[in-house]
C-alpha cells in the first residue's frame, strides 16, 4: 500500500533528522512550484494525492503562504491535514478549511516561553524607556536629557488574552515585582490563574499601568485597540504587542503616543509588517523589534517538531496533537 | 541655654525628598554646597563649612569636589564624623584614609536592588537574544533581513559574581525566565539567603556558566577582575552582562574577546571611563549599551534620598549609621 503524501510549503531548518524520519510513514516532498499558478496547476498535478500540508509563516507572494477559500478550492480532496508551523495562524482561512472538512493544527506551548521572553523585554524597555536612552548613547550624548522612567515593582500588568504566552509573561512580570490582571474569552480555572485577577476588558483597560496584547488576530480582535480603547485607559499607560499588529490601530496609537496619553509603547509586530507607521519610527521613545517572538534555534527546532510530531499523528492516528481551538468539536 | 544644632552639607542636589531634607531642620543645621570647584571647596572647609558634621553626597557631585581621596579628606574639619552616600556604589570615596580619621561612611544597599537588577535582566536578555542588531535593522528600514537566529535564555546557567542584594535581585528575575543561577562572592551565603543559588569558585564561574553577571562592587581588589586571563577560562561563545562599575572589567580586553568571538555578545550599563565608550564597541551594532541608567526611575531615586537622608538623622540621633558600608561595620 503506498505511503500517505505529506508536502513540505516552506522550509525545515533545524529538525532536518525529525522529518526525514517521517518517510517510515509517509512520502514526503517539497514544494517546488514557484508561483501561484503554478502551485495551483500542480495540486491537481504532481500534488493531487497529498493528504497533509506541513504549512509554514511565509512571505505573502509565496504559493501557499494564505490559505484562502481560492486556493481551498484547487486542494485535492485527499488532503484532510494543515499542520502550521506557528502559533498565529491569521493566514489561514479556517472556518473555510472546516467546511472542507480539514483540520488545521498550530504549535501552541513551543512558542510560549520565546514569546514571553521579546514580551516581558518589551515592557521592560517601555517603562524604563531604554530605546531612548540607547539611541542618545549612540550617537554620543551619553544620558543627556534622558528623563527619569517607571519601575515595573507594583504596577499593575493587564493581560490580553490568558493563553499559554500571556500566562508565560505573568510568571515573568512576577518576578519584577508587578501584580497581574488579565482579560480573556473565559475566564482561567484558579490553578492555571496562579493568582492573576480576571476582570472585564473594560476594567483591564482601565485600571492597568501596563497592557500587553497576548490575543490571536482573528475577525473578532481585529483593532480591539482602538480609539475608543485607548480613550478608556489610565493617563501615561504602556502598551506592548508580541501578538499580532493588526490587534491594534496603529494609527490609533501613534495619535495617542503623540498626545501622551500613551507614555510608550514595545512593539514586536505591526499592523502592515514589514512597513512600520512612520509615526512610530519618528519616535524614539518606542522600543520596536522586527517580529522576532520565536527567533531562537532552541525554539524553532522545538516549534518544527510540534509540527511533525501532528503530521505523524495525522497520518498514522487520523488526528492532531494541536487542533486549533475554533476545530476542537470537529476533530476525533 | 541653646544648643547649636549640628551642622549637615549637602553636596549635590535632592530632587524628590526635598520635604524630607527640610524636615531634618528639627535635628540639624542644614546647608547647601555652593562652592564652584574643587579649590573652592577645600577654601569653604576651612570657612563656612568648618563645623559641618555630616555630608550628603550625591554620585554626580564629584563634578565640584572630585573624588574623596586622601588629599580631600585631609583639608575636612575635625568636627566631620559621617559622608552619607547616594549611590550603591562608593568607589567615589577612599574608604581607608575615612577610617584612619575614624569617618564614617553609609551607602545605598538595598533601595537600589529592584531598579539595576531590572536593567541587569534586560540586558542578558537583549545579548542573549541579539536585540540590537534587530532594533537597528528595523530603525535603518531593513526589518530582519539577515537577523540571524539567537538563543533562549531557558535552561542556561547564569553566573552571578557578587551575590549581594544586586546578585539575589537578579537571580528571583533570571528563574523566572527558566535560568540555573550559580555565584561566586567573597563568602559563601546562608542557605536561605542564597534560595538554592549553588555557591562555585570563581575560576568555575568562570568555566561553567553561559552568561556572566557583573554584580561586584569597585574597589582596588576587584579592578580589572575580569581580564585576557579570566576571559581564556570562559566558555566559548559566553555572554557578559556588566550593571556594576566599568572598571571591574578590563575593556579593551573585552572588545578584543568580542572580536575574536570568544564573547558571543555583551550587555552594559557602565564603561571603564564613563561616558567615554571605547570605539570598538561603539562600532558593534550586536552589543547592548545603556548609559548608566541602573537607578534612573522616580520611584528608585526618591527611595534612595530618602535612605540617604534616615541615615543622616540616624547618625545625628543616635551615634550610628543605619547602613555603614561593609568595609567600616567594626567600627560601629
Amino acid at each position: 500500500m503506498t505511503k500517505p503524501h505529506v508536502l513540505l510549503l516552506g522550509d525545515v531548518l533545524h529538525a532536518r533528522a525529525e522529518w526525514e524520519a517521517l518517510s517510515d510513514v509517509a512520502t514526503l516532498s517539497v514544494c517546488d512550484s514557484s508561483t501561484k499558478e503554478e502551485f495551483i496547476k500542480d495540486l491537481a498535478g504532481k500534488y493531487s494525492d497529498v493528504a497533509a500540508v506541513y504549512h509554514c509563516h511565509m512571505d505573502d507572494a509565496k504559493p501557499g503562504a494564505n490559505i484562502n477559500q481560492e486556493l481551498l478550492e484547487a486542494l485535492p480532496p485527499s488532503l484532510k491535514f494543515i499542520c502550521h508551523h506557528g502559533a498565529g495562524y491569521d493566514m489561514i482561512d479556517v472556518n473555510a478549511c472546516t467546511r472542507k472538512g480539514i483540520l488545521v493544527s498550530n504549535t501552541p506551548g513551543a512558542v510560549d516561553d520565546a514569546t514571553a521572553d521579546v514580551n516581558m523585554f518589551l515592557v521592560l524597555g517601555a517603562l524604563r524607556e531604554f530605546n531612548l536612552a540607547m539611541t542618545n548613547l549612540r550617537k554620543g550624548n551619553w544620558n543627556a536629557g534622558v528623563p527619569l522612567s517607571h519601575d515595573p515593582e507594583g504596577k499593575v500588568l493587564g493581560i490580553l488574552g490568558m493563553g499559554g504566552i500571556g500566562r508565560a509573561l505573568k510568571r515573568r512580570a512576577q518576578g519584577f515585582g508587578m501584580i497581574t490582571q488579565y482579560h480573556n474569552r473565559k475566564p482561567l480555572s484558579e490553578e492555571m490563574a496562579a493568582g492573576a485577577k480576571y476582570v472585564s476588558f473594560d476594567e483591564l483597560l482601565a485600571t492597568s499601568d501596563v497592557i500587553s496584547m497576548n490575543l490571536p488576530l482573528n475577525a473578532h480582535t481585529r483593532h480591539i485597540i482602538n480609539k475608543e480603547a485607548i480613550a478608556k485607559m489610565k493617563d501615561g499607560v504602556i502598551i506592548v504587542n508580541t501578538a499580532r499588529g493588526p490587534v491594534i490601530d496603529e494609527q490609533a496609537l501613534v495619535d495617542a503616543l503623540e498626545s501622551g496619553k500613551v507614555r510608550c509603547a514595545g512593539l514586536d509586530v505591526f499592523e502592515a509588517e514589514p512597513k512600520i507607521h512612520p509615526g512610530l519610527l519618528a519616535n524614539e521613545k518606542v522600543i520596536l523589534l522586527p517580529h522576532v517572538g520565536t527567533a531562537t534555534y532552541e525554539t524553532r527546532k522545538k516549534m518544527e517538531i510540534t509540527v511533525i510530531n501532528n503530521i505523524r499523528s495525522a497520518i498514522t492516528g487520523a488526528k492532531l496533537l494541536n487542533v486549533v481551538p475554533e476545530q476542537i468539536h470537529f476533530a476525533p | 541655654m541653646t544648643v547649636t544644632k549640628p551642622h549637615v552639607l549637602l553636596l549635590g542636589e535632592i530632587r524628590h525628598a526635598k520635604a524630607e531634607w527640610e524636615a531634618l531642620s528639627d535635628v540639624a543645621t542644614l546647608s547647601v554646597c555652593d562652592s564652584a570647584n574643587r579649590e573652592e571647596f577645600i577654601k569653604d572647609l576651612k570657612g563656612k563649612y568648618s563645623d559641618v558634621v555630616a555630608v550628603y553626597r550625591t554620585f554626580g557631585s564629584v563634578a565640584i569636589s572630585g573624588r574623596f581621596d586622601a588629599e580631600l579628606l585631609k583639608e575636612f574639619p575635625s568636627s566631620f564624623k559621617y559622608i552619607c552616600h547616594n549611590g550603591a556604589g562608593y568607589d567615589q570615596i577612599d574608604v581607608a584614609p575615612c577610617t584612619e580619621r575614624d569617618i564614617h561612611i553609609s551607602n545605598c544597599p538595598s533601595t537600589v536592588d529592584d531598579a539595576t537588577a531590572d536593567v541587569n535582566m534586560f540586558l542578558i536578555l537583549g545579548a542573549l537574544r541579539n536585540f540590537n542588531e534587530a532594533m537597528v535593522s528595523l530603525r535603518k528600514g531593513n526589518w530582519n533581513a539577515g537577523v540571524p537566529l539567537s538563543n533562549d535564555p531557558e535552561g542556561k546557567v547564569l553566573g552571578i559574581l557578587g551575590m549581594g542584594g544586586i546578585g539575589r535581585a537578579l537571580k528571583k528575575r533570571a528563574e523566572a525566565f527558566g535560568m540555573t543561577v550559580q555565584y561566586y562572592n567573597r563568602n559563601e551565603l546562608s542557605t536561605e539567603l542564597a534560595a538554592g543559588a549553588k555557591y562555585v569558585s570563581f575560576d568555575e564561574l568562570l568555566a561553567t556558566s553561559d552568561v556572566l553577571s557583573l554584580n561586584l562592587p569597585l574597589n582596588p581588589k576587584t579592578r580589572h577582575t575580569i581580564n585576557k586571563e579570566a576571559f581564556e577560562k570562559m566558555k566559548d561563545g559566553i555572554v557578559i552582562v556588566n550593571t556594576a562599575r566599568g572598571a571591574v572589567m578590563d575593556e579593551a580586553a573585552l572588545v578584543d574577546a568580542l572580536e575574536s568571538g570568544k564573547v558571543k555578545n555583551v550587555g552594559l550599563d557602565v564603561f571603564e571611563a564613563e561616558p567615554k565608550i571605547h570605539p570598538g564597541l561603539l562600532s558593534n551594532e550586536k552589543v547592548i549599551l545603556l548609559p548608566h541608567m541602573g537607578t534612573l526611575t522616580y520611584e528608585t531615586q526618591k527611595k534612595m534620598e530618602i535612605q540617604v537622608l534616615d541615615n543622616i538623622r540616624a547618625a545625628l540621633t543616635t551615634g550610628k549609621l543605619n547602613t555603614i558600608v561593609p568595609e567600616q561595620v567594626s567600627l560601629q
